[in-house]
């Protein structure tokens, strides 16, 4: 935590801007259209902002979102904002992954190891086998 | 007040930024908007939950991440620059009317060093710490030296929790009472 704080205090000196974001959040009113009427790979991560587990996992989700296949699609469910989407899901603690191919839930993945690996082995692996 | 609004006065006066999900984090912002307001027109300082929203939060200050808001608290001043963790807490003090008393102690320098404001630091980070102990929905897993004394913390709890005891006559409370079996059903209650 120290850390942390010495780290954001040196990001602003040095004035280096928030990174960007390749994942769009989705809501209830979103989620439909954009998950289950979809077709397609898409991963969803149900997060919280306050979820240290998530920031620490975050920056890996960028990178796996840049560098998966183009037809794979990640989004992000803030359950702190949606909660009615995590209970529809059953969703127990963050970050949870759900996979979905075409409308349908392929596979689940929660509290990926922080690392570029399990993070994108979590986000792909469902589609692949 | 609409976040347009808190946009207009923190160019007036700091904004406290603090996690909304953490009922420890939430009495400590409304005992600061209290004591900020007390016997004052305006407040010396606003207070706001960081929120869901990572683009209001930019708008706020280009530089504020979200993740970052959650993780530390922020204090943004005036001019637009940020304090961060022990910071915060001293610029919380030094700006509320009742704690100002403080805002020397802080700036002291022995040696080159802020003493005050180190003990201040290490204070925060031990609060922010236990703050699962203490009440926060939002922190997840407590850190691995707080666990123990959340188990001591859980084990206490519980051996004040009422046992049953054996009474006069009997040396375990009786079974409730056995209901009486229902072994055919009424016609008014059978379904046709």
């Amino acid at each position: 935590m120290v850390s942390d704080v010495a780290a954001m205090e040196k990001r602003m000196r040095d004035g280096s801007t928030v990174a960007a974001n390749r994942i769009q959040t989705l809501d209830s009113t979103s989620f439909g259209p954009m998950v289950l009427q979809a077709e397609g790979r898409i991963a969803v991560e149900f997060m919280s902002y306050g979820c240290g587990y998530c920031r620490a996992i975050e920056p890996l989700l960028q990178q796996v979102a840049e560098n998966i296949a183009a037809d794979e699609t990640i989004f992000r469910v803030n359950i702190a904002a949606d909660s009615d989407l995590a209970s529809a899901y059953g969703i127990s603690g963050t970050p949870t992954f759900i996979m979905f191919l075409s409308g349908r839930e392929l596979g689940r993945a929660e509290g990926p190891s922080p690392d570029f690996a399990s993070v994108r082995d979590a986000v792909t692996g469902p589609f692949l086998s | 007040m609409t976040a347009a609004e808190i946009g207009v006065k923190t160019r007036i006066v700091p904004l406290l930024l603090y996690d909304g999900g953490c009922a420890t984090c939430s009495r400590i912002a409304r005992w600061v908007q209290r004591s900020a307001s007390h016997g004052a027109a305006e407040p010396s300082i606003l207070a706001r939950p960081v929120g869901n929203d990572p683009s209001e939060l930019r708008r706020l200050n280009p530089d504020l991440d979200i993740w970052d808001a959650y993780a530390v608290s922020h204090v943004i001043m005036p001019d637009g620059s940020m304090k961060l963790g022990g910071e915060a807490v001293a610029e919380v003090l030094r700006r509320l009317p009742t704690t100002q008393w403080m805002a020397a102690l802080f700036d002291t320098r022995i040696v080159g060093v802020r003493p005050f404001q180190m003990v201040l630091n290490l204070a925060y980070h031990i609060l922010d710490d236990i703050r699962p102990l203490l009440g926060c929905d939002s922190c997840g897993r407590p850190k691995p030296w707080v666990r123990p004394l959340q188990r001591l913390l859980a084990w206490a709890k519980a051996t004040g929790e009422p046992r049953a005891t054996p009474n006069k006559t009997l040396h375990f409370r009786p079974l409730p009472a056995a209901q009486p079996r229902v072994v055919g059903r009424s016609p008014q209650t059978e379904r046709t």
